[in-house]
C-alpha cells in the first residue's frame, strides 16, 4: 500500500469518527486536543525535525496567536479569523526578528535562547495587564453558536476546523520536504558547515523555515484560545504546557517524519486523559507520575521514535508470517 | 481502573497506529488489521468508561487539582469532601431520593486550565455528574466554568477571583467573598485593628505573585487603599516560585511601611517571611490566605509565625463542633478550603432533598432560590448561604486570623472574633 493510501484512509477515518461521538462528550474533546497537538507538533517538526533546529520555544508563537486574536475580538470585535492571520503575521514577525540573535547559534544554545525568548513573552503577558489581562488571564466574550465568531457549542465543529489546519500544516510539511528547500534544511540538519561550503544559504533557509512554523503555530494558538474560551499566560505561553510538548510529540513520535507528531500526539494526548482518568482518584499526582514513566519507558526502548518502532514491528511481523 | 484496563488502553493506542498517518511504504498490512485499528480507534475512548453498578446514587464531580503546584490545597479540598460525603452518606443519604448515596468522582485537574475544563468535561459526558465542585484555583475554576455553563452544569467553588462571577454564567456558585471584597476587608480589618493597638495606618508594603490570584489581591488592596487615603509605599509583583527575596525585602525597608502584605500561596509567603525576621525587620505581616492559613506555616516558621496575621474566607473555630471531626479523622486542623469545599458539598445536598430530584436543571434553579440554613453552613460567616443572580453567596463576610501558636485565631470583624488581635511583629 502506498503512503497516500495510508493518508486517505487517516483522512476518511477523522472525518467520519465524530458522527458515532456524542458532540458535546469527553471522547471527542480528547480527540480534538489530539489533533490540535498534532498540528502543533507537526508546525514544530518543520524548524525541529527538518533542520534539527531544536526549538523550546515555540510557545511563543503560539501564545501570540491566542493572544492576538483575543485582544482583537475584545477590543475591536474583530473576527477570529482575522486576528488569527494577524496573530500569523505578527508571530511571522517575532521569528524573523528571533532569528537574527539565535541564527549562529547550534544545539543546546539554540534551544535555551528560543526557550528564553517565550518566557520573556510569558513575563510580558503576566505584566501588561491593561492589554492582556495580566495573570488572571482572558475569557473568550460569550457568543452564540457563530462561524464568523468562530465560537460553537458543541465540539464537533472545532474538531473539524482543527482537522482542517492539522491537514493544512501536514501539506505544508510535505510540500517543504520534496522541495528544493526541504533538501536545503537537510543539509543544513546533517552539517552546516558542508552545506555552507555547497552553497546553501543557511541562515536564509533557516529562517525561511523557522517564518513558515511560526505563523502556522499562531493558528493554532488562535485557535486553542477559541476552543478552551479561557486562557492565561501560563497556559499558552507555558514551557511545559506548551513548548516542550510540541517538541515531545515531534520527538517521541520520530521527528523530521511527517507521521511522527501524528503518532506522538495519539500515542502521548490519549495517554496522558487515560493515566488521570485512571488514577487521579487514587494517589493524589499519581496519574502524572505514571504518565511521566511510561514516556521514560518509550523513550528508553526506541530513542528514535515510535514511528521507527512500529515499523520494526511491523517488519518483523511480516518477516515472522513469511518464515 | 483494573491494571488490566490500563494495559488495554495502551494497546488501543498502539493499535491506533495506522490511523494516524503516513507510514514509510514498504509494508502491507491486511484489510482486516485496517479494520481492528479502525474498530479500536473508534473503542479508544469508551474504554476509559467508569462503570458505576448503582444507578439510583448522586453522582458529584470534585475536580481539584491533585498534581502540581496546588497539589496540597487540592488535597485538602477532597479531604473535606471526602469527610461530609461520608457524613451524609452515614446518615442515609439523600432522603428525598430514597436515601441515594453522594458518590463522589474525583478528577485531578493538575495545574493547567485546559485539563481541568477537559476532566469536567469527562465527568459531564461519562460519569452523568449532577454537579462539579471545585477547582480551588482560580484559573482552573475559570476554564472548568466554560465547561460547565456551556452544559448547563452547577458548578460550586470557593476560588476567590471577581471574574467568576462576573461573567454573567448562571451555573458557577461562588460560596465564598470574592477577591475584592477579601482585599477590601483585608486593609479595612488590618486598619482597625492598628487603630486599637494605638496605630494610624498611614503607609503600607504589596507585593504578590504574578497569579490570577496575587494580582487580584493586591488591585483590591490598591483600590481600598486609596479609599481609606493609605499610601502603598511599595507595589511589586513578584514571579511565583521567587528563588531570591533580598531584593523585595531591601525594598520594603527603604519603603518604611508600617505593615507589609505580602500575597502568596506557600512557599514564596515563607522566604518573605523568613527573610524579613532574619533581617530584624519587625512589621506586622497581612497574608492573603492561601498558604498562610494552613498548618505548614507554622511547621516551617517556627516562632516567626506568631502573630501573623491574614484574611480568610472562613476559619475552623467558627463553629468547632463540625470541624472537629475533620482534625479527628485527618490530624490537622480543618483548613479553611476544606471547610468551604464541605459546605458547598452540604449545600448541594439540602438543594437535592429540595428539588427531589438529581437533575442538573433543578439542582441549578434550587441553589438560585433557596436560602441555605443549618449544618455546615453553620461553619460560614452568615451561618446561612444565599446565592444572589450571579451566583455569589451575599452572606459571607471575610474574617482575619491570627497565628497563636499552632492555632488560627479570628480576630475580626468584633461579631465572628474567638480572640483579641495583637498589634505588632514577631
Amino acid at each position: 500500500m502506498k503512503p497516500w493510501i495510508w493518508g486517505a484512509a487517516a483522512l476518511i477515518a477523522a472525518v467520519v469518527v465524530p458522527s458515532f461521538l456524542d458532540p458535546a462528550g469527553y471522547p471527542i474533546r480528547v480527540l480534538t486536543l489530539t489533533l490540535l497537538f498534532a498540528a502543533l507538533g507537526q508546525a514544530w517538526n518543520i524548524v525541529g525535525g527538518l533542520a534539527n533546529q531544536i526549538s523550546l520555544g515555540h510557545a511563543a508563537f503560539f501564545g501570540i496567536g491566542a493572544y492576538t486574536s483575543t485582544i482583537l475580538l475584545i477590543h475591536f470585535n474583530l473576527s477570529p479569523w482575522i486576528g488569527m492571520l494577524a496573530g500569523a503575521a505578527l508571530a511571522a514577525l517575532a521569528a524573523y526578528l528571533l532569528s537574527f540573535p539565535t541564527m549562529k547559534l547550534r544545539g543546546h544554545y539554540f534551544a535555551l535562547a528560543t526557550l528564553a525568548f517565550s518566557e520573556v513573552l510569558r513575563v510580558v503577558a503576566s505584566s501588561w495587564t491593561s492589554v492582556t489581562g495580566g495573570p488572571a488571564g482572558l475569557s473568550v466574550p460569550y457568543a452564540a453558536d457563530s462561524l464568523a465568531l468562530l465560537q460553537f457549542k458543541s465540539t464537533t465543529p472545532y474538531y473539524y476546523i482543527i482537522l482542517g489546519a492539522l491537514v493544512l500544516i501536514c501539506v505544508v510539511f510535505l510540500v517543504i520536504q520534496k522541495s528544493a528547500l526541504g533538501y536545503r534544511l537537510r543539509a543544513v540538519k546533517e552539517n552546516p558547515d558542508a552545506a555552507e561550503v555547497i552553497g546553501v544559504d543557511t541562515t536564509r533557509v533557516k529562517i525561511t523555515a523557522a517564518v513558515i512554523s511560526a505563523a502556522l503555530t499562531a493558528l493554532l494558538g488562535t485557535l486553542y484560545a477559541q476552543f478552551t474560551y479561557f486562557f492565561d499566560p501560563e497556559a499558552v505561553f507555558g514551557i511545559v504546557a506548551i513548548s516542550v510538548r510540541a517538541a515531545i510529540i515531534a520527538i517521541l513520535g520520530g521527528a523530521g517524519t511527517l507521521a511522527g507528531p501524528l503518532i506522538g500526539a495519539f500515542v502521548i494526548v490519549p495517554l496522558e486523559e487515560f493515566a488521570n482518568a485512571a488514577l487521579s482518584s487514587r494517589a493524589a499526582g499519581l496519574s502524572q507520575l505514571v504518565f511521566g514513566l511510561m514516556l521514560i519507558a518509550i523513550i528508553l526502548v526506541e530513542p528514535r521514535g515510535l514511528l521507527v518502532l512500529v515499523s520494526n514491528g511491523i517488519a518483523r511481523l511480516r518477516k515472522g508470517r513469511k518464515g | 481502573m483494573s491494571e488490566s484496563k490500563g494495559h488495554k488502553t495502551l494497546s488501543a493506542c498502539r493499535a491506533n497506529r495506522p490511523e494516524s498517518g503516513f507510514m514509510p511504504s514498504g509494508f502491507m498490512p491486511s484489510r482486516r488489521s485496517v479494520l481492528a485499528a479502525g474498530a479500536a480507534t473508534l473503542a479508544m475512548p469508551y474504554l476509559s468508561r467508569v462503570s458505576y453498578a448503582a444507578g439510583k446514587d448522586v453522582n458529584v464531580g470534585v475536580v481539584v487539582p491533585l498534581s502540581g503546584a496546588n497539589a496540597q490545597f487540592g488535597v485538602n479540598s477532597r479531604n473535606g469532601i471526602e469527610l461530609v460525603a461520608d457524613q451524609i452518606n452515614a446518615a442515609g443519604g439523600i432522603k428525598a431520593l430514597g436515601g441515594a448515596k453522594i458518590n463522589l468522582v474525583i478528577a485531578d485537574s493538575t495545574s493547567t486550565p485546559t485539563s481541568a475544563a477537559t476532566v469536567g468535561q469527562r465527568l459531564i459526558a461519562q460519569n452523568d455528574v449532577v454537579a462539579i465542585l471545585g477547582a480551588y484555583a482560580s484559573s482552573l475554576t475559570l476554564a472548568l466554568s466554560e465547561a460547565t455553563e456551556r452544559r448547563g452544569i452547577p458548578l460550586m467553588t470557593m476560588s476567590f477571583s471577581d471574574q467568576i462571577t462576573g461573567r454573567g454564567f448562571k451555573n458557577v456558585f461562588q460560596i465564598i467573598s470574592k477577591a475584592s471584597t477579601l482585599g477590601e476587608a483585608q486593609l479595612k480589618g488590618t486598619a482597625e485593628i492598628a487603630q486599637k493597638g494605638g496605630e494610624t495606618l498611614k503607609t503600607i508594603a504589596i507585593m504578590y505573585e504574578d497569579t490570577a490570584y496575587g494580582s487580584s489581591q493586591a488591585a483590591g488592596l490598591r483600590t481600598t487603599a486609596k479609599a481609606l487615603g493609605i499610601t502603598v509605599a511599595m507595589d511589586e509583583a513578584y514571579p511565583l516560585g521567587i528563588t531570591d527575596v533580598t531584593p523585595l525585602i531591601n525594598k520594603l525597608r527603604a519603603a518604611n511601611a508600617q505593615a507589609v502584605f505580602p500575597a502568596s500561596y506557600l512557599n514564596d509567603g515563607l522566604q518573605i517571611i523568613r527573610t524579613m525576621r532574619q533581617q530584624g525587620i519587625k512589621l506586622p505581616v497581612i497574608g492573603g490566605a492561601g498558604g498562610y492559613v494552613i498548618p505548614d506555616f507554622k511547621k516551617a516558621l517556627g516562632d516567626y509565625a506568631e502573630n501573623v496575621m491574614s484574611i480568610a474566607p472562613g476559619n475552623y473555630d467558627q463553629d468547632p463542633s463540625l470541624t472537629d471531626a475533620f482534625k479527628k479523622r485527618y490530624g490537622y486542623f480543618m483548613v479553611h478550603e476544606a471547610l468551604e469545599h464541605a459546605v458547598c458539598l452540604d449545600v448541594l445536598a439540602k438543594a437535592l432533598e429540595k428539588a427531589g430530584k438529581a437533575d442538573p436543571n433543578a439542582v441549578r434553579e434550587t441553589l438560585h432560590s433557596t436560602r441555605f440554613e443549618g449544618g455546615w453552613c453553620n461553619a460560614m460567616t452568615g451561618r446561612a448561604v444565599k446565592f444572589d443572580e450571579t451566583g455569589l453567596n451575599t452572606l459571607a463576610k471575610p474574617l482575619m486570623v491570627q497565628w497563636r501558636g499552632d492555632n488560627l485565631v479570628t480576630v475580626w470583624p468584633d461579631e465572628y472574633a474567638k480572640g483579641k488581635a495583637i498589634w505588632a511583629g514577631a
